[in-house]
């Protein structure tokens, strides 16, 4: 069967709409074909939704991931699927029956698709292994996450202003212990960045980055960095921090600094710690389904021919393969969708 | 080859045994180390240390072994655990500690701290002599032998008063067993100065 | 259940209290303490400062006793003793079968329960707040420990809690008192030990619980000794656990031995209606 003689009669499944899965489906519906996105929380975005200002630019992740969506929501060629899951999948001759259900009516239905875009975006690691720094004991320590959305409210002029801030790196990465190896590659840059916005609310506020290794790999990564640094005055201390103890309502961060080789201190109204990207837990259950390999981790792993093909139809992009930046979750997005546009052509 | 800290260390030329002997000896990879210094911001005395833990471990991939043996970090590490608890790598920074306590005494080197390895010293004859620590006659042995026959004078009457410092303890009926491995350990640190 | 029972040195010295206590509130809970026979001293921080081979094998020999009284677990109150076993039978288990060994704490919290533990509450400890204080060696090193979490214990205090007595969240919980230092290099422990009164005191504790005789002896006799280096009086008393479980479970003071702690517990316990 040709299948470029279809045209759009072939549909491709995006699975998630963050930024690598709303590029994948408005990138294949150039491509001329129909694309049906599952997303399922009540908004396309994914975490861009939740952050608060960028590297390298200090944008305003809002705006940009606002008029993605709006182009999204503007494109015939794709059906948005809100609060649904994928349910169960049927590998057929040429493509897959999946079964979707919706989680907020509970209702189900079964489309045809002939490939597939995983885009299901990554999480943070669950930090209760890390009792030394007691996020979830003491209020004051937030993850990531947690913080990009206190830095909302502090730009709202909500909350207490924070006489001292302390941002903790390679909080489960690089940490063999606890079971995460790897280098999470995106929080040197999101954590310098954490830092610039704190010292631009309140300069008065004393910011120290505790760090192992400054990886500013990228086209103006490095000057960003130093811009935090000579600029807005935010301090590098070079160790991980050992413990955190709560300190008369504050928090009193203790470390070695590696360089000078003497033990400090640091106390701080707010500790962020920057936790280990992990893949989301139903990041492997769905690569199961679809016949995608995953790592020991839960990320999915590519095949031998292309970095974003992972089996028979099966493609993906962002944070479900390994920890990406927004410039990297598009460009990933966009090379999915060129197999699947390739595949479709009869070319692929 | 060691440090004075002065001169630059001739990296090209440095060896250490001390790196392959504790990865023998101990089974420890002292390669995991990433020089993160978390051993080091939690250790109880880091403050008083001359070498942090962290620094321990890089001066045996440097084999800096006279400085490792001569310094005072050995004497004051109060063997807490909190450093290999938190080791990303899991290295046993107490157990390095140990073997190099262990080393120096039988190498012959000078402890910092004499009255800390004396007291152990003193701990360990009260067990090879009764096979159980007597904690009253261990404290004025020690207090004698360091001449401090004052040190804690009020307060060991108060805990005697208390009858915290019977001075009669248990003994063990078997003393063979345990000389045996008295005289085991006496016959490995006969190299001893 | 018939549990082993090592004390250990200081159970038959400055932890006396510490022993009864013990021997009292297990005897309540059901369990039968058979204490191992001809035991030997762990040689504690000494002997593995000074030599491995000799702290090994005086732990060996303490297993292999037990080994032969035909128990499935061993309990002692003295951290550092049950790490020493703990790591001894850690080996042994490589090359066979091993005894489990537990500290007293987490065989009271693991093996009863704080359902059980409370059950035998006679007199609540009511008003009374204390901070739980582990030290070192009761969950470290982790791997050896296999106990509580070594950052944020928590078993001590769910077992003050099953008493009726408040605890106090707190930083020190897990710090260092000092250890073996008391004697040799005393400054050591006025440090830590006054850097942990200090925290206890922050946060309000009336008085300090402890499951290590190491701990009770560096926090309670050199009290006074950090007061005067730090200008503060704290005056917090420093219980073993099981005194305080044994007051709960309708025990007389003097059974307790209340009376043999050097900063005295008594006008606290009196003020709280507990006496």
């Amino acid at each position: 069967m040709n299948e470029s003689m279809m045209g759009k009669e072939l549909t491709a499944l995006v699975i998630g709409g963050g930024p690598a899965g709303i590029e994948a489906a408005l990138k294949i519906a150039c491509g001329g074909y129909r694309v049906v996105l599952v997303e399922k929380e009540s908004e396309p975005g994914g975490l861009l939704r939740k952050l608060y200002s960028s590297f390298p630019r200090w944008e305003n992740p809002s705006d940009r991931i606002g008029w993605m969506v709006d182009d999204l929501k503007r494109n015939k060629q794709i059906e948005i699927s809100l609060e649904s899951t994928v349910e169960s999948v049927a590998r057929t001759d040429n493509g897959f029956n999946v079964t979707l259900k919706n989680t907020a009516t509970g209702g189900a239905r079964t489309i045809d698709v002939q490939a597939v875009v995983l885009a299901t975006g990554f999480g943070l690691m669950d930090l209760s292994a890390y009792g030394e720094y007691g996020h979830g004991i003491y209020p004051g320590v937030l993850n990531s996450l947690e913080f990009e959305e206190r830095l909302r409210e502090w730009s709202r002029g909500l909350g207490k202003a924070p006489k001292a801030v302390a941002l903790i790196q390679c909080v489960g990465s690089r940490d063999r212990s606890k079971g995460y190896p790897y280098c999470s590659k995106v929080c040197c840059m999101y954590s310098a960045k954490q830092a610039g916005v704190v010292k631009d609310l309140f300069p008065e506020a004393k910011v120290y980055v505790f760090y192992i290794d400054c990886r500013a790999a990228g086209k103006g990564y490095e000057e960003f960095l130093r811009e935090v640094i000579e600029k807005k005055h935010v301090r590098y201390v070079r160790g991980r921090p050992a413990k955190v103890l709560p300190d008369g309502g504050r928090l009193l961060v203790r470390a070695e600094d590696t360089l000078i080789g003497i033990p400090v201190e640091f106390t701080a109204d707010v500790v962020v710690l920057a936790a280990a990207v992990v893949p989301h837990p139903e990041t492997a259950a769905l690569a199961k389904m679809f016949g995608a390999p995953v790592d020991e981790y839960g990320f999915i792993d590519h095949d031998l021919r292309s970095h974003a093909k992972c089996a028979d139809r099966v493609f993906f992009a962002g944070g479900c393969g390994f920890a990406v930046d927004t410039e990297s979750a598009l460009s990933q997005g966009a090379a999915a969708a060129a197999e699947v546009i390739a595949l479709f052509n009869g070319n692929g | 080859m060691d440090t004075d800290f002065y001169t630059p260390m001739r990296l090209d030329e440095v060896e250490s045994p001390l790196q392959d002997e504790v990865e023998k000896a101990l089974g420890i990879d002292i390669e995991t180390c990433m020089e993160c210094g978390k051993c080091s911001g939690g250790c109880s005395n880091a403050h008083i240390f001359d070498f942090t833990p962290r620094k321990v471990v890089q001066l045996i991939r440097l084999g800096a072994e006279e400085t490792l043996l001569t310094m005072d970090a050995l004497w004051v590490c109060l063997s807490c655990q909190l450093c290999v608890d938190r080791c990303p790598s899991g290295i046993d920074i107490p157990r390095i500690m140990d073997y190099l306590r262990e080393k120096a005494l039988r190498e012959g080197y000078r402890p910092s701290r004499p009255a800390v390895v004396l007291f152990y010293e003193l701990m360990c004859s009260c067990v090879e002599r009764r096979g159980r620590v007597s904690e009253a006659p261990l404290m004025l042995r020690f207090n004698v032998l360091t001449g401090q026959y004052l040190k804690d004078l009020t307060l060991g009457i108060r805990m005697f008063l208390k009858g915290k410092l019977p001075l009669t303890a248990g003994k063990v009926k078997k003393m063979d067993e345990v000389r045996t491995l008295f005289v085991s350990w006496h016959r490995r640190s006969v190299k001893r100065g | 259940m018939i549990v082993a029972y090592y004390p250990g040195c200081s159970l038959e010295g400055v932890a006396r209290e510490y022993d009864r206590s013990a021997r009292l509130v297990c005897e309540r809970l059901g369990f039968g303490l058979q204490e191992v026979p001809d035991w030997n001293c762990c040689g504690a921080t000494a002997a593995h400062s000074l030599d491995h081979e000799l702290t090994r094998g005086l732990s060996a020999r303490n297993l292999a006793t037990v080994g032969r009284m035909n128990l499935a677990t061993v309990t002692t109150p003295c951290p550092g003793c049950s790490i020493r076993l703990k790591g001894a039978a850690m080996e042994a288990k490589k090359e066979g079968g091993a005894p489990e060994v537990m500290h007293l704490l987490q065989l009271l919290t693991e093996a009863a329960g704080t359902e059980k533990i409370a059950s035998s509450v006679i007199k609540p400890l009511g008003g009374l707040r204390l901070a739980a204080y582990y030290g070192c060696l009761v969950t470290r090193p982790r791997a050896v420990a296999r106990f509580d979490d070594p950052e944020q214990p928590r078993s001590m205090d769910r077992l003050l809690q099953a008493l009726g007595a408040e605890t106090v969240d707190w930083s020190h919980k897990a710090e260092c008192c000092g250890g073996a230092f008391a004697a040799s290099e005393t400054s050591i422990v006025v440090d830590l030990g006054g850097q942990v009164l200090e925290a206890a005191h922050q946060a309000g504790a009336e008085a300090l619980a402890v499951a290590c005789p190491m701990c009770q002896v560096n926090i309670d006799t050199r009290q006074r000794e950090v007061e005067s280096t730090r200008g503060v009086r704290y005056d917090l008393p420093v219980f073993y656990f099981t005194q305080l479980m044994g007051l709960a479970y309708g025990f007389t003071h003097r059974a307790m031995g209340l009376k043999r702690l050097l900063v005295n517990p008594l006008p606290l316990l009196k003020r709280k209606g507990i006496l």
